[in-house]
């Protein structure tokens, strides 16, 4: 007899698989192909595209991407979204291919959401860092034969255990780093972190104390430096009026800043 | 046993009687609509969950054998959740759901006499984009399907699940005298709760057969209250965010309905 097309498992656990799982039992998520040492002998080189940051401050965790796409030296799209909000406390900002990153970001917020409606309860945050770890482990695959790397940074906030922001960078592997102040990856990266390090450091206040409209300032600062020296990062485009997306991680969920309100402080704090 | 037509039909007559006797102390669910959304509330034992999120805009009341809820529900979620990650949210239907996946598998594990069948009756709602397109879905045991939806003229905007007919008869009839599509959620949380009640009253040795009046209603609901727990969820038809399942805390309840 055919099975019915609600075929339930005979030896129902209730434990329930992860989603990631279900996506692959039911035929709908690729693992990437078996790695056999790289792609025809060349050296693994990172192609990534974009500059994203994030950093703690007083009102929580903000995050803000560039809006440039490119493919080598071409401008692909100058619109793109590059801060993806997971849930209602929990943001993923993408550096790298774009497809695979959203297809990541697709699978992360169904896991989320599959697990708390099938366990009734919330994924620890814990949990949600490692889903994350795990998807960019499977995808090495792909990363190896120099297409689809993403490296990622993760801002949730912990209403849970010890109610804080948290942040995670990720490398390419999939190993989580956990940072306490502030984090960027993707090609303007390295000016980004230089200036996030100077103002940490010797800046007029630490990032940590910065108010929402300071840390907005600096953060548009930081991605108009990187995009000043990479051809890759959009960083604020003055003419097309094309600001960076800036969204913020707090107790009270996630706020996306207005354009209005990222222009108005650009035009006093940066222009 | 079911090699003849006539054996077949009487073993599922037994096997109707031995279900509705299963289900004939399962505690009422009622799920209405009010000015916002749409509002789930039982009282129960705390131990047991009866309300459940199935999808961004599909809720569950469930009464039954724990063990059954929990194989339809995940079943449920599982087809909800790869519809909507292969698709879009927007695709994820409890019309077909119910009548392309749940239906029929509970209808076979119904007839197939050898085999167990669900012990279950199911309450669905789904939050449309106006109360119009609110649907109101029950699914029992055998897989029927009684539907108050989109489609034809909605009659009503509310939906009740109870262990016997009687029962459920008996609240709806209180809800069709009573209940307003309108009404804030404070007033709702007193009518579903006043609702669960009537349908309480119609369970078990010293069933009502009539509608009682208000004040007995009341009184059999507040004492209730003092061993149960009360368990209530809201579909919101809040656009900001895409899930609009959200469980409302006891506290907020209780004290609401001591206003």
């Amino acid at each position: 007899m055919d099975k019915p097309p609600l075929a339930l498992d005979p030896n129902f656990s209730g434990t329930g698989e992860d989603f990631p799982a279900l996506l692959r039992r039911k035929g709908l998520l690729q693992s990437a192909p078996e790695v056999t040492g790289g792609s025809g002998g060349h050296a693994f080189v990172p192609t990534e595209s974009t500059t994203i940051l994030a950093f703690k401050f007083s009102g929580g965790v903000l995050v803000a991407g560039d809006r440039r796409a490119t493919a080598g030296n071409t401008v692909v799209y100058d619109r793109a979204d590059k801060v993806l909000e997971i849930d209602r406390h929990s943001i993923m900002a993408i550096a790298g291919v774009p497809a695979t990153a959203w297809e990541m970001a697709r699978v992360l917020e169904h896991s989320f959401q599959y697990f708390r409606r099938t366990q009734l309860q919330e994924m620890s945050v814990d949990g949600k860092v490692r889903a994350l770890s795990k998807l960019l482990r499977d995808n090495f695959g792909f990363v190896m034969q120099g297409v689809g790397v993403v490296v990622p940074i993760f801002a949730t906030y912990d209403a849970n255990s010890k109610p804080e922001a948290r942040l995670y960078f990720y490398d390419a592997m999939g190993a989580q780093f956990e940072v306490t102040d502030y984090a960027a990856t993707g090609s303007g990266s390295p000016a980004v972190r230089g200036i996030l390090y100077y103002e940490n450091n010797w800046g007029s206040k630490k990032l940590q104390e910065l108010n929402a409209d300071e840390a907005v300032a600096i953060a548009l600062r930081a991605l108009d430096t990187a995009a000043e020296a990479d051809t890759a990062t959009g960083g604020v485009d003055r003419s097309g009026k094309i600001f960076p997306l800036i969204k913020i991680v707090s107790q009270d969920g996630i706020t996306t800043l207005l354009d209005e309100k990222v222009s108005g402080i650009f035009k006093q704090s940066v222009a | 046993m079911i090699e003849e037509p006539y054996r077949w039909v009487e073993a599922i007559a037994n096997r109707r009687e031995y279900v509705e006797t299963q289900l004939a102390q399962g505690s009422p669910i009622a799920a209405i609509g009010y000015r916002d959304g749409i509002l789930f509330l039982t009282v129960g034992r705390r131990s047991r969950q009866k309300i459940y999120e199935i999808y961004d805009r599909i809720a569950l009341g469930a009464i039954g054998h724990p063990g059954d809820i929990e194989r339809l529900r995940l079943a449920v979620i599982e087809l909800a959740s790869t519809e909507g990650f292969t698709r879009s949210a927007a695709d994820v239907s409890l019309r077909r759901l119910a009548h392309y996946s749940l239906s029929p598998v509970m209808k076979a594990a119904f007839e197939q006499v050898y085999g167990p069948p669900y012990l279950a009756r199911l309450l669905f709602a789904e939050i449309g984009s106006s109360p119009k397109e609110d649907l109101f879905l029950r699914i029992d045991y055998d897989g029927s399907i009684a539907a108050d939806g989109p489609t034809a003229q909605p009659r009503q905007r509310f939906a009740v699940l109870s262990g016997t007919n009687s029962s459920s008869e008996l609240m709806e009839k209180f809800l069709q005298q009573n209940h307003v599509t309108d009404a804030t959620l404070q007033d709702a949380i007193t009518m579903a709760a006043d609702a669960w009640s009537v349908g309480r009253m119609a369970l078990g040795e010293s069933a009502i057969k009539e509608l009682p009046e208000r004040d007995a209603i009341r009184k059999h609901r507040d004492e209730r209250l003092i061993e149960s727990g009360i368990e209530a969820a809201v579909l919101e038809r809040d656009r900001r965010s895409a899930i609009r399942y959200r469980t409302l805390p006891e506290e907020e309840l209780r004290s609401n309905l001591q206003r």
